[in-house]
C-alpha cells in the first residue's frame, strides 16, 4: 500500500505461485534477501464494477481494507492500462497505471449509490516485505480465499488450497520504470531456486528445484533436516 | 672425510697414513655425489649421540632405582627409530659399492657380530608372520608353488574388482543425490505429468481469480448477507441494507410487522412500518420518520403501492411534484400499511422513503435507492406474480406520469394500482418496482425468468422486474389480459434500462427511446418490449390507461393528471 494518502503512479508486478508447503522456506530466504522483518497481511479487496449502461462503458474500482491495522482502514484503488509497446514486450515486468487513495469508511456506500455494484471480493492472507533494494519494493506471499457467503470473511476458504500467490510489486514514475524494472527483475533472480515470477497473466508453474532448495532453506546448517 | 661408509674411511685412513706411497682412495666423483655423504655422515652422527642419551638416561634410572618413564623412553626409542631408518635407507644406495662393515671379526665386534648378522625375526613378529602366513596359504600349503601363486593371484583380482565396484557405486550415488557440489545438476528432479498438469490447472484458477475475479462472483442467490458482517463493514453497510439481500415474498405478505427481510441488517427496516402508520394523516406527509437520511429512504417505497385507498386516489389527481409524488406515495404506503393485508415490507418502506429522498430530479417516484431497488425488486417481483390485471393500471399510471430518471416513476403509481389490486394478495411488488438494483434485478430476472410459461404473462413484470422492479411489479399482472400486456409494455418501456439495475439504468432509459410499439395482446409481446424507453410508455400508458381506466377511477385521474 502507498504510504500516501493518495498517489497515481506506475505501479510495476510480477506474480508468481508457489506451493504451500514451500511458503517456510520462501520466508527465510526473503528474510535473509531484505534484511527487514516480515509484515503480516490481511486484507480484503473489493471489486467494484460499474455497469455497461453508465454511458463510457465499465469501469473498475478496487476498494481495499487493510485488516491488520487496529482500525481498518480503507483505500480505493484504480488499476489502469498497461503499458503497451515494443518495449513494454521484452520486459519480463508489467508496468501499469495505478491511482490510489485513502477514503473512509463510506467510500462503499458511496460507490453503491453511484451506481456501482459488487462484482468480487476476497481476502488475501499472509505476509510482505518493504525494503529498498533499488526501488521500495514490496513482495507479499499470501493466500487468496474466497468468501462463499458475502462478506463471510471468518469462513472464507483458499481458492487454490496448495498454492499461494506471490507477488512483487514497486512504485514507478513515468521517467525511471526501467530502473524499477531492473531492480525488480534483479531481485527475482535471487528468487530462482524457488520460483519463477512473470507478468501477471502469464503461467509460470513451478520451480523443478523449488523442494531442494526448501529442504536446504529449512535445515539448519547440516544437523536437522525439516 | 672422502669415502663412503665405514669401509672407505677405513680405507682412506690407510691411505692417508701412507701419502707418499699410495694415492688416497677416492671414490669416485660421481659416486660421491650420489651417496651424499656429508648429510649421512651428519645424520649418523645425531644418531650415535641420540643413542647415547638414552644409555645415559638408563644409567641414571638404574642407578637411582626409579621407574622409568616408559612413555618419554618409549617416544625416544621410536625417534631413534625413525632416524636409524633413514640413514640405513641411505646407506643402501651405497653399500653395492662397499664391502660390509667390519670386515674382520676381531675382538670388539665378536661378541655383537652374530646379533647384527642375524635376520631371525623376534619371537613375536615371528609368531605373527606365522599365524599370517598360514591364513594365507589356508589350503595351499600342499599345492605347488605355482598354484599356490596362481590362487593368490586370483584372490588379489577379486578384491580388486570388488573395490572398483564399491567405488562406482559410491561415485553414482553421490551424484544422484546431487551432493557431488563441484559441478551442476546435471538432471534436476522433474515433477511427473500429473502433478505437473494439476499444479498448472491450479495456477490457472488463482490467477484468474486474483486478476480477473474468475470464480469469485457469488450466484445471484448467494449474494444474502446472511452472517455477521465482519467488523470493518458492520458501520459501512448497517444502512444500505438490502444492497444485496433478498426479500422473502412470503414474509412481506403475511405481516404487519415483518420480519426484516432476510440480510437486511440495518434497523430501519422496523421504523418505516411504524412510522408510516402513524402518518396517515396527511397527503404530504414526510416519509416515514427515519434516523439518517439514508434510511428515510427506506421507509417511503412500500407504502405508495397501494393506489385503492382514497389517500392515493387524492394523490393522484395533484399535479405531481416529485416531491409531492413521492410524498403521496409514502402517505399512501402509510394509509395502505394499516388498512392492509399489504404488508409493506421494511424494504418496501425502504423504497418509499428512498424515494423520497432521492428527489432530485425524479418527477415521480422513482428515486429509489440502487440498493433497495435490489429489495424491491425481488420483492415485487414475487409480488407481481401474485397480482392479477388491476396492476396494469397502475403501471400505467405511474408510468406515463412520470418521466423516467429513474425507474421510480411507476413507483407511485404503481402501488396505488397495485394496491387496488393487491389488497387481497398482500403488498407485493408494485412497491418495490422503484428498487432497482443490480443483484436484485438480476435475481429477479432469473427468478423470473425460471416461472414457466403458462405464468409468464403474469410474471412477466416480474421477470422484468429484474430490471426494474417498479415497471415490473406494475406489469406484473397476472393473467393475460390486454391491459397487462400494456402494462407490461409499459413496464417493459420502463424496463429497458433496468437490465443492470443500476442508477445508471434509469440514465440510459432515458438516453435510449427505442420506439415501444403498443401491444395489447399477447403478453408476451410485452416481454420483447422490455428493453425500451419509457419515453415511449407514455403513449403506450395512454393506451393502458384507456384500457385500465374503466377499473380505476383513480387511474383516469391520473391519466388526465399526467396526461
Amino acid at each position: 500500500m502507498s504510504s500516501r494518502l493518495e498517489s497515481t503512479f506506475h505501479e510495476c508486478v510480477v506474480q508468481g505461485i508457489i506451493e504451500t508447503q514451500h511458503v517456510e522456506a520462501l520466508e527465510i530466504l526473503l528474510q535473509g534477501l531484505c534484511g527487514v522483518h516480515r509484515e503480516r497481511l490481511r486484507i480484503h479487496e473489493l471489486c467494484l464494477k460499474s455497469s455497461p449502461n453508465l454511458g463510457n462503458g465499465t469501469s473498475e474500482f478496487w476498494l481495499v481494507s487493510d485488516l491488520e491495522q487496529p482500525e481498518p482502514t480503507w483505500t480505493v484503488r484504480h488499476i489502469g492500462g498497461a503499458m503497451r509497446g515494443a518495449g513494454a514486450d521484452q520486459i519480463s515486468v508489467l508496468v501499469r497505471s495505478v491511482a490510489e487513495s485513502r477514503v473512509s469508511k463510506n467510500a462503499l456506500r458511496l460507490f453503491y449509490a453511484l451506481g456501482y455494484r459488487l462484482d468480487h471480493e476476497l481476502l488475501r492472507v499472509g505476509f510482505s516485505f518493504h525494503f529498498q533494494r533499488g526501488a521500495q519494493i514490496t513482495v507479499t506471499v499470501s493466500s487468496v480465499n474466497k468468501m462463499l457467503k458475502l462478506h463471510a470473511i471468518d469462513e472464507a476458504v483458499p481458492v487454490t488450497p496448495g498454492i499461494q500467490l506471490v507477488e512483487v510489486t514497486a512504485p514507478a514514475s513515468g521517467e525511471n520504470y526501467t530502473e524499477v524494472v531492473a531492480a525488480i527483475t534483479s531481485f527475482c533472480e535471487h528468487l530462482a531456486p524457488l520460483l519463477h515470477l512473470s507478468k501477471p497473466g502469464v503461467l509460470t508453474g513451478v520451480v523443478p528445484t523449488a523442494a531442494a532448495a526448501a529442504a536446504s532453506l529449512m535445515s539448519d546448517g547440516g544437523g536437522t533436516i525439516l | 672425510m672422502e669415502g663412503g661408509g665405514g669401509a672407505p674411511q677405513d680405507q682412506s685412513q690407510p691411505a692417508q697414513q701412507q701419502p707418499p706411497q699410495k694415492v688416497v682412495e677416492k671414490l669416485n666423483s660421481e659416486v660421491q655425489r650420489q651417496l651424499n655423504l656429508e648429510s649421512v655422515k651428519t645424520r649418523a652422527v645425531s644418531l650415535s649421540k641420540a643413542i647415547s642419551r638414552i644409555l645415559e638416561e638408563f644409567d641414571v634410572i638404574a642407578r637411582s632405582n626409579a621407574v622409568p618413564k616408559w612413555q618419554d623412553v618409549l617416544g625416544q626409542f621410536s625417534m631413534v627409530n625413525l632416524e636409524l631408518f633413514k640413514i640405513v635407507e641411505d646407506t643402501k644406495k651405497m653399500s653395492k659399492a662397499f664391502v660390509v662393515h667390519p670386515k674382520n671379526v676381531n675382538a670388539e665386534n665378536a661378541t655383537i657380530l652374530p646379533v647384527m648378522l642375524s635376520s631371525k625375526l623376534l619371537p613375536e613378529m615371528e609368531i605373527d608372520d606365522n599365524s599370517k602366513r598360514e591364513q594365507l596359504l589356508h589350503g595351499m600349503q600342499n599345492l605347488p608353488i605355482t598354484s599356490q601363486l596362481d590362487k593368490l593371484k586370483a584372490r588379489i583380482d577379486m578384491i580388486g574388482a570388488a573395490c572398483e565396484s564399491a567405488e562406482k557405486v559410491i561415485a553414482d550415488t553421490r551424484k544422484a543425490y546431487g551432493l557431488d557440489t563441484r559441478q551442476r545438476l546435471t538432471t534436476l528432479p522433474t515433477l511427473d505429468k500429473a502433478q505437473a498438469a494439476k499444479i498448472q490447472e491450479q495456477e490457472n484458477l488463482l490467477r484468474a481469480a486474483v486478476n480477473h475475479g474468475e470464480g469469485l462472483r457469488l450466484p445471484a442467490d448467494q449474494r444474502l448477507i446472511t452472517s455477521a458482517l465482519p467488523m470493518h463493514l458492520i458501520d459501512v453497510l448497517a444502512v444500505s441494507d438490502g444492497f444485496q439481500t433478498y426479500v422473502d415474498a412470503s414474509a412481506m405478505y403475511s405481516k404487519n410487522t415483518p420480519p426484516m427481510s432476510s440480510g437486511n441488517i440495518g434497523s430501519n427496516q422496523g421504523t418505516p412500518l411504524q412510522t408510516s402508520g402513524a402518518q396517515l394523516s396527511g397527503r404530504s406527509v414526510p416519509s416515514p420518520s427515519v434516523p439518517t437520511a439514508t434510511s428515510s429512504l427506506d421507509n417511503t417505497t412500500s407504502p405508495l403501492s397501494y393506489a385503492n385507498s382514497p389517500r392515493s386516489a387524492t394523490n393522484m389527481t395533484n399535479a405531481p411534484s416529485p416531491q409531492q409524488q413521492i410524498q403521496q406515495q409514502q402517505l399512501q404506503l402509510q394509509q395502505q400499511q394499516p388498512r392492509q393485508k399489504m404488508m409493506q415490507t421494511p424494504q418496501q418502506q425502504q423504497l418509499l422513503a428512498q424515494q423520497q429522498f432521492r428527489q432530485s430530479s425524479m418527477q415521480g417516484l422513482g428515486q429509489n435507492q440502487l440498493p433497495q431497488l435490489h429489495d424491491l425488486q425481488s420483492q415485487a417481483q414475487q409480488k407481481f406474480q401474485s397480482l392479477q390485471g388491476q396492476h396494469q393500471m397502475q403501471f400505467s399510471q405511474p408510468l406515463a406520469s412520470q418521466q423516467f430518471q429513474g425507474r421510480q416513476l411507476p413507483t407511485g403509481h404503481i402501488q396505488h394500482g397495485i394496491g387496488q389490486s393487491q389488497l387481497n394478495q398482500g403488498n407485493q411488488l408494485t412497491r418495490h418496482i422503484g428498487q432497482f438494483s443490480a443483484p436484485a434485478n438480476s435475481a429477479l430476472f432469473t427468478a423470473a425468468q425460471s416461472a414457466s410459461n403458462a405464468s409468464m404473462i403474469s410474471n412477466m413484470p416480474a421477470t422484468m422486474a429484474s430490471q426494474s422492479i417498479h415497471s415490473r411489479m406494475q406489469f406484473a399482472l397476472t393473467g393475460g389480459n390486454a391491459q397487462r400486456t400494456h402494462a407490461s409494455q409499459i413496464l417493459s418501456d420502463q424496463m429497458f434500462s433496468m437490465g443492470t439495475a443500476n442508477a445508471s439504468n434509469l440514465m440510459s432509459m432515458q438516453q435510449q427511446p427505442p420506439p415501444l410499439p403498443p401491444q395489447q395482446g399477447g403478453s408476451q409481446g410485452a416481454f420483447g418490449n422490455l428493453t425500451q424507453n419509457t419515453q415511449n410508455l407514455q403513449p403506450n400508458m395512454a393506451a393502458a390507461l384507456q384500457n385500465s381506466s374503466q377499473h380505476h377511477p383513480n387511474f383516469q385521474q391520473r391519466q388526465q393528471n399526467q396526461q
